[in-house]
């Protein structure tokens, strides 16, 4: 069975196995990587690259000491050959004329025919075209080996030539450029098969290793001139049967690992190298009739298994990767469908069919090479990698499809190539969103949208930093709409996009107060796409605005709160100084304890100014401590009962609302009341809360008071609060006042 | 032999209401000297005998300290004079723990908030001298802090919700001792912890000596030896710090 995916909603036990798989993973490369890649990775790399080269430029040696004709071919559309170029001066005159035959030294003589053409067996229809090809390909292969060749043009024309090597100059553009493109795929090989050991990884290298091979062949076939040793011709058909069968089986081995293991890899794998060896043998022991349909029915059968294999995955949950994975096979599909179709079609114009044979395997062989180098880089590469392997497939429809026009339609070719043009271009629109939307930066998130979540997520921070990974996570979540986003305990220093762009693990930021620890998202979009290194750099951008926002607001906070203590300050030193130096002087005792009553009003302003908030459970102690002293000043006893079922910050507003309206009703009892006991029951309950403040004094008929500044200022902070007073009389005597108001804050 | 008191305060107002407060408070002659800056108290007080009051001339008794001073702050003075022999009291219109935690650690015995009204300031620098200092619930919060933390974090200003955990705040009554080597002068005893605990949550002595089951003088006890634990600790603090910085 394979393994699916741990969730965050298997519970805790799955957690810790979830955080510790994902960001090993995330930090699998590059930890391993890290400490060997100096000494290990770096000096086998270097190795098997030497390696590789070597191999090239050894390839590359055997073509050019390989003795030629410098003589190239223009195909007529009766089927004969003019000669189209030369590099001899002798040859000059006769640049135009028909080739009759070719005459060897030993009086051999090679009659003039399109099979002639330097061209790959394997890309030829018609079995007995192929068979004369290589027979006659393989004479002109041991003709150039003789000292002189004659060549026969019409009108008589004759000419002696002797063979020479090519030199390496002489290799020509297109081998070279082959032979690059080979090296560099067998790097990319070498480098995912260093960088993640593994069966996978070999098995890309076995892919990327046969694709070399394709197109070291295609570098020989390209070569100018006539004449290519008699071996490689003979050999041509098998080693690129070889190689696309391997790569067919490989392909297809590697998507039953490969991202996840399917049921039944290993007998699946068996069978899928089972068929391909009896196939291979079949086709070139007993070279059945119709060789090329058994060999491009082979592909497109490998082809369409392998996306087979990637629909299967996608039942399982949802993988990106294998979905875009599926796509790419699709299209490389497609093409070759095309392909074939254009050179099935072509068979009757043997003009056409040269050409499409010709130029459509070897843009067929690019494009599947570039796939393959784009394969293991997908959540890594550059967009101009992407770009490019689209383009390669874009031109073999496009050279497919003009070729199809050509044969089917007999246009001219103009039209025929402009329609194909236009009609590829229709394709490449329609293709690279079906694609690249794998892999396309988060377009769905407007700027809009992105810039609101930032701030909110930014405010948010600034104010419960506790929370930060909590805040972190929906952020992330509305920009990249992952289908899991877990927090993880373990600290990771940047952004890493980890287990080829399935999973993404964004570092929580430090502040005072958070945890550190790191958010790990997986499968981008509800599974429906890649992280990418875009995504990568968006999320550091991200990451680096939300320390900034939040840099911000602390700045303007910390000014804030100085601005406060300093005007807190000057208040009180200055307001207060004078006040006290008034109260010394009072004339009477009531000015004078007006006097502290506002000293008092002063310093609670000043206070609540200066500190930002205060616990209930605090205030209530100090209001005892304050009251029971003034009480007991003039000889009265304080009943003080407290209690809450839960503590809260209080809100400067609150705090001072509070403060003064005890102090206030404490004063009013003090001095209208004559009381010997008070009692004050302060109560907060689910955000509610009751004071009650009773005494035993001489006070009666409360509605008939006059609400002076004193109980006028209760009733206005009581308001301010939100709440309700009343005073009542007791039953006894006395009065009792009752505050009532909901608090709705924090609570700690 | 009359006994010498110090007041040094700006205010001229404040100074006599100050003094008529001192001469009301006690019953013995006094002798007052007043002082309007820092620069004058100390010249006063070497007249006296120096900042460590032992050059056999008679010292100030009792010396009380404003904090805002035209040159200076008060608590400057009181660290100066840490060795010296007489009752020390700040006298202040800041109630808050935030400007008298650093005074009671620079060696004040007690201090008076100056809006009080006149009988009240008797009484409470009457207490002061006779060794029942006040100790509001802010500040009894700030030394649990400080004592909690091994003395060390008093340097700092207090966290925000001046550190205090609320779960702690309501349910233990004893500080947790810190874990490793304190020296003795740096932490309180659990006596000590529970005084300042119940202190903290405005109960009154009275209330304490009662919740305890002693004798209310056995919890003024305490709250001196708090007092004077503050005072040392902070002095070693000073003393390990001016080591480091090679002052010593």
């Amino acid at each position: 069975m394979a393994v699916r995916p741990p969730r965050p909603a298997d519970g805790a036990a799955s957690d810790s196995r979830l955080d510790s798989g994902w960001l090993d993973a995330a930090d699998g490369p590059r930890k391993r990587k890290r400490p060997h890649l100096p000494i290990d990775h770096a000096r086998s790399l270097l190795l098997l690259g030497l390696l590789g080269a070597a191999v090239v430029v050894l390839w590359l040696r055997l073509l050019a000491g390989t003795p030629h004709l410098p003589l190239s071919w223009h195909l007529t559309a009766d089927g004969g050959i003019t000669l189209a170029a030369s590099s001899d001066p002798e040859l000059q005159p006769v640049i135009g004329h028909r080739l009759q035959a070719l005459v060897l030294a030993d009086g051999q003589r090679i009659d003039a025919s399109a099979a002639l053409l330097p061209r790959s067996p394997r890309w030829i229809v018609d079995d007995a075209e192929r068979q004369q090809q290589q027979a006659l390909r393989s004479r002109i292969g041991e003709a150039v080996q003789q000292p002189q060749v004659m060549l026969q043009f019409d009108r008589g024309w004759q000419l002696a030539l002797a063979p020479r090597p090519r030199s390496l100059v002489g290799l020509g553009a297109l081998c070279w450029a082959v032979c690059a493109l080979a090296l560099a795929l067998y790097l990319a090989g070498a480098v995912v098969v260093l960088a993640q050991p593994g069966l996978p990884a070999v098995l890309y290298g076995v892919l990327a290793l046969s694709q070399c091979l394709n197109l070291l062949l295609i570098g020989a076939e390209s070569l100018p001139g006539m004449g290519l040793p008699a071996a490689l011709v003979q050999g041509d058909l098998a080693l690129r049967l070889l190689a696309d069968a391997t790569a067919g089986a490989a392909l297809v081995q590697v998507l039953l690992w490969y991202p996840q293991r399917l049921a039944g890899a290993r007998w699946r794998t068996t069978l899928a190298w089972g068929l391909t060896v009896v196939a291979l043998v079949w086709l070139l022991a007993m070279r059945p009739a119709g060789l090329w349909w058994w060999a491009q029915g082979l592909g497109i059968a490998y082809g369409l298994t392998a996306a087979a294999l990637l629909r299967q995955r996608r039942d399982q949950p949802v993988n990106p990767l294998a979905r875009l994975l599926q796509r790419l096979v699709l299209a490389g599909v497609g093409t070759l469908v095309l392909l074939n179709l254009a050179i099935a079609a072509a068979g009757r114009n043997g003009t056409v069919q040269y050409q499409v044979a010709t130029i459509g395997s070897v843009i067929w062989v690019v494009f599947f090479a570039s796939l393959l180098m784009l394969g293991p880089f997908l959540s890594r590469s550059k967009q101009v990698l992407r770009e490019f392997m689209l383009l390669a497939g874009v031109a073999t429809v496009v050279t497919s499809l003009d070729l199809l026009f050509l044969a089917i339609l007999s246009l001219h070719p103009l039209v025929s190539l402009a329609l194909a043009v236009g009609l590829s271009l229709a394709v490449y629109a329609l293709a690279r969103p079906w694609i690249q939307g794998q892999l396309a930066g988060s377009g769905a998130l407007s700027a809009e949208r992105m810039f609101d979540s930032l701030y909110r997520a930014a405010r948010e921070l600034e104010q419960s930093p506790g929370q930060a990974g909590r805040q972190l996570s929906a952020l992330l979540c509305e920009v990249f709409d992952p289908l899991e986003a877990a927090p993880t305990g373990r600290p990771v220093s940047r952004v890493r996009v980890a287990t080829d762009g399935a999973t993404m693990v964004v570092p929580i930021p430090r502040l005072p107060g958070t945890e550190p620890g790191a958010i790990v998202l997986r499968y981008a979009r509800r599974g429906r796409r890649l992280f990418t290194q875009q995504d990568r750099a968006l999320c550091e951008q991200l990451l680096e605005q939300l320390r900034r926002a939040v840099a911000y607001d602390r700045a303007v906070e910390h000014g804030r709160t100085e601005e406060r203590t300093r005007i807190a300050q000057d208040l009180h030193d200055d307001i207060g100084a004078r006040l006290l130096t008034l109260m010394y002087k009072a004339p009477n005792a009531e000015i004078e304890e007006y006097i502290r009553h506002t000293l008092q009003d002063l310093k609670t302003l000043t206070r609540g100014l200066a500190a930002s908030n205060h616990r209930l459970s605090h205030a209530a102690a100090e209001w005892k401590a304050d009251i029971t002293q003034r009480l007991n000043a003039a000889g009265c006893d304080l009943h003080w009962s407290f209690s809450a079922d839960r503590d809260l910050t209080l809100t400067v507003v609150q705090w001072s609302a509070l403060t003064r309206v005890l102090r206030e009703l404490v004063n009013n009892i003090l001095t209208h009341a004559q009381a010997t006991q008070v009692e004050i029951v302060l109560q907060f309950d689910r955000h509610h809360l009751t004071l009650n403040v009773s005494d035993d004094g001489s006070g009666r008929a409360p509605e008939t008071w006059s609400h002076g500044l004193g109980l006028g200022g209760v009733r206005k902070r009581v308001k301010l609060l939100g709440g309700q007073v009343r005073w009542v009389e007791r039953e006894s005597r006395g009065i009792r006042c009752e505050v009532q108001a909901a608090l709705p804050s924090d609570t700690v | 032999m009359a006994v010498k008191v110090l007041i040094l305060e700006d205010n001229p107002v404040a100074r006599s209401f100050l003094c008529r407060v001192v001469r009301e408070s006690f019953s013995d002659t006094i002798a007052i000297t007043e002082a309007g800056d820092l620069e004058t108290a100390r010249a006063q007080i070497s007249i006296a005998g120096g900042a460590s009051g032992m050059h056999g001339v008679d010292p100030f008794k009792l010396i009380m300290v404003d904090l805002e001073l035209p040159d200076g702050n008060g608590m400057e003075l009181l660290a100066e004079l840490t060795q010296y022999p007489a009752t020390k009291i700040v006298t202040t219109l800041y109630s808050d723990d935030d400007h008298l935690f650093p005074a009671l650690q620079c060696g004040a015995d007690g201090y008076l908030l100056k809006e009080d009204r006149f009988e009240v300031l008797v009484e409470e620098l009457q207490k002061i001298v006779r060794g029942q200092p006040p100790l509001s619930p802010a500040i009894a919060r700030r030394l649990l802090t400080h004592f909690r933390h091994g003395g060390r974090l008093s340097g700092d200003r207090p966290a925000p919700d001046s550190g205090f955990n609320s779960s702690q705040d309501f349910a233990t009554t004893s500080a947790p001792v810190p874990i490793g080597k304190v020296p003795d002068h740096e932490r309180l005893t659990p006596r000590e912890s529970e005084v300042l605990t119940y202190l903290s949550k405005g109960f009154t002595i009275k209330e304490i000596a009662s919740l305890m089951g002693i004798k209310w003088f056995t919890v003024n006890d305490h709250i001196k030896s708090i007092y004077k634990k503050l005072n040392v600790s902070s002095r070693a603090e000073a003393a390990v710090l001016a080591t480091k910085q090679g002052l010593v």
